[in-house]
């Protein structure tokens, strides 16, 4: 029996069976119930009371919500959603406001008037290199924006769910492999899809409003805008392709968002060191980001900048998307509900 | 003991077979369990892990049927799971999340609304002693609590089968023996059924009415624990001081089985003479018996006697508790 201020306190009926359980402290190896007899004379606070449910389930589609809430929301708030780390959250919110950057100086350039020479609807209006450049750019935002954003994201994706062992809540809940897979994709791609979609259809709509542009300028605009819209949505799918395969075969945020980077950086890097040694443009065709890059000059009708051919870049673009596809399922159809 | 208040039959297979290359995981299953706590045991590797796989509708089953609560393995396995909660052995909680959230998000995640899970969360919470603890993180939790938790994400959506695979594993005295009270409400105030699978066999015992054992991926024995205790031979326990081998060979030259542990003499009943052959085999090796009376097997006995005969190497449950399975909580 344990001693308080001098005094035997009797523990038998005094105690919860809540406390005894767990205690109310670090853990439950140093436990003392300490709740007083004379407090509780009967001894039973703690009724264990079984209480039925006869609710309702939503359908399928709320089930996926679920997923797809827990992981977008959590970057806005870590109250109830996954969790975020705050440095995360920060890096996001910077690099968005940096890829809205151009539409500030619009702004400003609105408010200045008159622009003679030019120079301020070259560097930030609206034309082709400018609308390329807004997604796919190589300094800052392929080089610095992009990769980061995606490592941050996808980093824990899945891996967390094999590390922590996470996989069984889902699992053995009436969510199919395919629901899984499909909404940590979606999850991804969304938040991706905010900063780099959302941020490229707000330059151009605010280009227009703070210009004060009319129809005949959005109707020439409108095609570049599109496609531009359109390289933005392949460099999404194959940004999150890559970083969701990375993250579901590790255990480590750390190797998923360390791995990305590397494969963008890394297959640039080799590719660049060949072009200048050898000059051959050919080994861009690995770079995902230069596979990119190319369908977009393309695509907006800009002159290329590599010497192999386009096709060889839209071929690679969509086997390094199969490719991670087929990684992704391959490695979430291993994830264990019950582990031998 | 619980009583099994129903006699549903909330799982049913027939020729169950299932298959992973050319290793067969579970050999014609058929089995026909009832509404009530049911044990689950088997050596390692002898198909329990599978089984419940099989009764999720996880894995395809190679050939034979099976329904769960009427719905079939192979065709309904969603319906299935949304009636069944899991509690899985190794951790399945995010340490960042608190136990709150996390067992909402379980919730959520069978297609409660969010307002309905987070209330059940409350609930359930309560329900396995964590109601003080619901706000902070899982990663902060010791053991017992994770397996609480673990089991409060299971009980969200009031299952009717709770599968629990080793629940009381790595807790200590006090946990082990509020999870297992926890899992005997659940059958007889919530009137659900359990299946818990283990390898302690006093905890099976203590919420369990019957028990399927699973061995090399076929059913041994399936049957109410009290029924298997009346089929194993009748023995007596003698306690003695003082020359226990020289004991064992004097009963055993008499032609009784004899089973020894230390001072522990275990002697099948063959007879009436048995006692009177006892006593006089005592004078004959000069011991002493300082106690003496009829042994009731339990579970352990039962089940390392199976095994035994099947030919199966399992270990007591005395080997079992190392500090590494009990947390330190026996050290």
């Amino acid at each position: 029996m344990p001693i308080i201020s001098d005094k035997i306190i009797d523990l038998d009926g005094g105690q919860t069976r809540m406390e005894a359980a767990y205690g109310s402290d670090d853990g439950d190896e140093d436990l003392f119930a300490i709740t007083a007899k004379r407090e509780a004379s009967i001894g039973a606070i703690f009724e264990q009371n079984y209480r039925p449910w006869d609710g309702d389930f939503g359908p399928r589609w709320v089930r996926n919500y679920a997923i797809f809430r827990h992981h977008v929301f959590g970057l806005f708030t870590s109250k109830g959603h996954r969790n975020y780390n705050p440095f995360i959250r920060l890096t996001i919110l910077v690099i968005f406001i940096g890829a809205i950057s151009p539409i500030a100086m619009l702004f400003f350039s609105s408010l200045f008037g008159s622009d003679p020479d030019g120079f301020i609807d070259k560097m930030w209006g609206i034309n082709r290199s400018n609308l390329w450049g807004q997604v796919l750019g190589y300094f800052p935002r392929n080089l610095c924006y992009w990769p980061l954003l995606t490592a941050l994201v996808v980093g824990g994706m899945i891996s967390d769910d094999r590390r922590n062992g996470t996989s069984a809540i889902y699992f053995s809940r009436p969510v199919t492999r395919v629901d899984y897979t499909m909404m940590k994709y979606l999850s991804v791609a969304v938040v991706l899809g905010f900063v780099i979609i959302f941020s490229y259809m707000s330059y151009y709509t605010l280009a227009i409003v703070f210009k004060g542009e009319g129809w005949g300028f959005l109707i020439d605009t409108l095609p570049m805008f599109l496609a531009g819209l359109i390289c933005s949505i392949v460099l999404v799918i194959t940004y999150t392709s890559i970083g969701l395969a990375l993250s579901s075969i590790s255990q480590s945020r750390f190797f998923s968002a360390i791995a990305f980077l590397s494969i963008i950086y890394g297959t640039k890097l080799v590719a660049l060191l060949i072009d200048l040694q050898f000059e051959t443009s050919i080994l861009y065709i690995l770079s995902p980001y230069d596979c990119l890059a190319h369908f977009g000059q393309w695509m907006l009708g800009l002159e290329l900048n590599y010497s192999h051919s386009l096709s060889l870049s839209i071929i690679s673009i969509i086997i390094m998307n199969l490719v991670s596809i087929f990684v992704l399922i391959s490695r979430v159809s291993s994830l264990e509900v019950t582990r031998e | 003991m619980t009583d099994i208040s129903s006699n549903e039959l909330v799982i049913e297979t027939t020729d169950l077979v299932k298959m992973y290359g050319p290793h067969v995981a579970l050999e014609e299953l058929n089995l026909k369990l009832e509404s009530g706590a049911i044990g689950i045991l088997g050596p390692n590797g002898a198909g329990k892990s599978t089984f419940f796989k099989c009764i999720l509708g996880l894995i395809t089953t190679t050939s034979g049927h099976g329904k769960v609560l009427g719905y079939d393995i192979r065709t309904q396995g969603d319906l299935i799971r949304s009636k069944i909660g899991y509690m899985p052995e190794y951790d399945s909680l995010d340490p960042e999340l608190t136990a709150l959230d996390q067992v909402r998000y379980s919730g959520e995640l069978i297609g409660m609304n969010p307002a309905h899970a987070t209330q059940r969360a409350h609930e359930v919470l309560e329900y396995v002693g964590l109601k003080d603890q619901r706000y902070r993180k899982t990663g902060t939790f010791s053991t017992g609590m994770k397996q609480a938790a673990k089991l409060a994400c299971a009980l969200i959506h009031d299952p009717e089968i709770l599968i629990c695979d080793e629940p009381t594993n790595g807790l200590d005295q006090r946990s082990r023996e509020f999870m297992l009270q926890t899992l005997r409400n659940t059958v007889e105030q919530g009137n659900r059924t359990v299946l818990m699978s283990g390898h302690v066999m006093d905890d099976i015992q203590e919420v369990c009415d019957s028990i399927v054992m699973i061995y090399k991926g076929k059913i041994v024995v399936h049957s109410r624990i009290e029924e298997l205790a009346r089929q194993v031979d009748e023995e007596i326990e003698i306690s003695v001081w003082g020359g226990s081998s020289n004991m064992q060979d004097s009963l055993e030259s008499r032609g009784l089985s004899v089973r020894r542990l230390g001072r522990i003499i275990r002697v099948k009943v063959e007879s009436e003479d048995t006692i009177s052959i006892i006593l006089e085999c005592a004078v004959e090796s000069g011991v002493q018996i300082r106690r003496m009376g009829e042994y009731e097997p339990d579970l352990e006995d039962i089940f390392l006697l199976i095994m035994d005969k099947l030919g199966a190497e399992v270990k007591k449950t005395s080997d079992l508790m190392t500090s590494e399975h009990t947390g330190g909580a026996n050290n």
